[in-house]
């Protein structure tokens, strides 16, 4: 209803500017783009079909993903900490805004959103459209606001006609700009990886060492990192090092539920070997160090999950079995996505 | 055409006259709504660390402690009239019906509610925060309040939430002076009626005034104590502050996150059922 409402102020726009030779009017044809939903992923979340990609929502999302007026000092853009090379996570610990600033939290890779239900380490926001704003406007992200966000880019000649393109009027609002950007993201779809070749049996196979470590995954660490996005979205606390911030409490800084504290979310595992370091707040460097820390002992805690509490509080690794599990989750790398 | 508008102007300005020539009494007018913050029936003066004039309290725990910050967001007011009519005051509209009482900012523990209509009023309600649908960030529909709450001194924005924090409270506890730091808002998730995920901090107030509010000729001024006792010592819990991570009986000086934070919320804004006063009470309404 929406679009013919849209056509037809447009068809009338056309026929009232039909004199007027100066307007450089085109027609407004902007394309829906179907994701490319590889089989056996998870249901999409519900969102997505309020927000269905298009072909220039998309070109105006990443634009926006790339640009550096979103921050209050032009220094930053979502893709100063959100690099593809990593899976569009980063390498630092903890993530780092404008004038160096360091943030709360480890940067999340931004892959296969259009497929998760809950969105960020403790789950705050449950649509993709809603995230944008939190780093425009956090003191140790971009430290910006949306009112100055507009008012950097309304004189731009290209995201003047992105926008028309995009929106049907050159009309620049707050939810235009979180809705192509989460558009863009949507498009970010991880499943070309070894693992997925294998699996689709298209003539790769895993190395003795894969296999093995395969058959290590499926029997210790499959209950959490289930699915074939490799989480089943789960909130749990693991005992892993704590993060001292006043401002930390896990999930349960959203629900309020002392069930929840220092829960979170369970995370994907694709792509991990681009995403280093590990952990909320990245206490460790590398996989061997994290799989070292599982094998020893994690922290004691009321509500640890039962999974640790009912094994000593902890998954007990050989050194052999460690490696095997490093050389699968290697397999989870998918060269395409990150631009190699 | 310039002169049958000045005759209109005068016949309007007669008319005007004489409509009132029986009754002076304007269909409209102010009502001012005066904060007094304070611990029990003291005035709180605010203080850093070491300061000598800052009003110290102490809770039913036995915990001396004093503030250094503190404020709080206003919205959502109306006024009910005897028969119960409800008139509400811009609760729709943050720019023209919130406002951010600051204890450091004397203008800020006035607010002046214009064009009541005239009437007598009985009974007062305001919200203690933001109500969900509205506490949303959104800089474009009201970019006063989102100005003036995300000022450098005033820091009310609660950004991961992208919320407004309801109330902001720093400030000093124990005879070592450790700090505390209070700060509470929303997180809930979804429509009303069907939340998905998170806790609303939001709480409405519902004060009968001792006295009728009289707007008409006079512009009334309702005085309302908040007494940040109720802070630790409220009506939902008496809390110990500690400094542990062991949060389950008690609350950790501070509070950032949902975690703790409704213990708070319930003791200062009531808890939303048996209580609707919270830490507020009308001392007088003045005609």
């Amino acid at each position: 209803m929406k679009n013919l409402i849209r056509t037809v102020a447009f068809v009338l726009l056309l026929a009232s500017c039909s004199n007027d030779d100066n307007l450089e009017l085109v027609a407004f044809d902007n394309p829906e783009v179907s994701l490319n939903i590889p089989s056996d992923f998870p249901e999409l979340n519900s969102a997505v079909y309020n927000n269905l990609p298009t072909q220039y929502g998309i070109e105006l999302g990443e634009k926006l993903f790339f640009d550096n007026k979103l921050s209050a000092d032009n220094t930053i853009s979502c893709s100063t900490c959100h690099i593809q090379k990593n899976a569009f996570s980063d390498h630092n610990k903890k993530a780092i805004g404008i004038e160096n600033r360091i943030g709360l939290r480890n940067v999340p890779p931004i892959q296969n959103m259009a497929f998760m239900q809950f969105y960020n380490w403790d789950g705050s926001k449950l649509k993709l459209e809603d995230q944008p704003l939190v780093p425009i406007i956090t003191h140790e992200e971009m430290d910006s606001s949306i009112l100055e966000v507009i008012g950097k880019i309304e004189d731009d000649e290209d995201y003047i006609e992105l926008f028309y393109k995009a929106f049907g009027d050159e009309e620049i609002t707050p939810d235009r700009i979180y809705n192509s950007i989460a558009q863009y993201e949507y498009t970010l779809i991880s499943s070309n990886s070894k693992y997925d070749k294998v699996k689709r049996g298209e003539g790769e196979t895993f190395t003795e060492e894969e296999a093995q470590g395969y058959a290590v995954f499926k029997e210790k660490c499959i209950s959490c990192h289930s699915t074939e996005l490799f989480t089943d979205q789960s909130f749990r606390n693991i005992g892993f090092p704590l993060n001292s911030n006043s401002e930390e409490a896990g999930r349960s800084r959203v629900t309020g539920d002392i069930k929840d504290y220092m829960s979170f979310r369970v995370p994907s595992l694709r792509n991990i070997e681009y995403t280093a370091p590990y952990g909320s707040f990245g206490q460790f460097a590398t996989l061997k160090d994290l799989l070292d820390y599982l094998s020893n002992g994690v922290l004691e805690a009321d509500n640890l999950d039962p999974i640790l509490k009912d094994n000593d509080n902890r998954i007990s690794l050989t050194d052999e079995e460690k490696n095997n599990l490093i050389s699968f989750l290697k397999t989870l790398s998918d060269k395409e996505f990150i631009g190699q | 055409m310039k002169n049958s508008r000045r005759y209109l102007l005068i016949s309007l300005i007669v008319l005007g006259f004489m409509s009132c020539s029986d009754d002076d009494v304007p269909v409209a007018n102010n009502v001012t709504l005066e904060f007094n913050n304070t611990f029990e029936d003291n005035t709180i003066v605010l203080g850093d660390a070491t300061s000598s004039e800052a009003t110290v309290h102490t809770s039913d725990a036995g915990q001396v402690h004093h503030f250094s910050e503190l404020k709080y967001v206003i919205s959502n007011i109306r006024l009910i009239k005897e028969d119960g009519t409800e008139i509400p005051y811009n609760v729709n509209d943050l720019d023209k019906g919130a406002t951010v009482v600051d204890q450091s900012k004397e203008a800020t523990l006035q607010y002046v509610l214009s064009d009541i209509p005239s009437d007598e009023y009985v009974q007062i309600k305001f919200g203690l925060g933001v109500k969900t649908e509205l506490n949303n960030l959104d800089q474009a529909s009201f970019p006063d309040f989102y100005a003036v709450a995300g000022a450098n001194d005033t820091q009310m924005h609660w950004e991961w939430g992208t919320g407004y924090r309801f109330t902001k409270i720093e400030g000093f506890y124990d005879t070592d002076n450790k700090e505390l730091s209070i700060h509470t808002g929303s997180t809930i998730e979804g429509e009303e009626g069907s939340y998905t995920q998170g806790v609303d901090a939001y709480r409405d107030i519902t004060l009968d005034l001792p006295t009728n509010a009289i707007v008409g000729s006079g512009s009334p001024k309702i005085k309302i104590k908040a007494d940040f006792d109720y802070l630790l010592s409220g009506n939902s819990y008496t809390i110990t502050l500690v400094s542990t991570t062991d949060i389950t009986n008690n609350a950790t000086p501070s509070a950032h996150t949902a975690t703790e934070m409704m213990k708070f919320v319930d003791n200062i804004g009531g808890n939303g059922d048996t209580d609707i006063t919270g830490m507020f009470s009308i001392t007088a309404v003045e005609n």
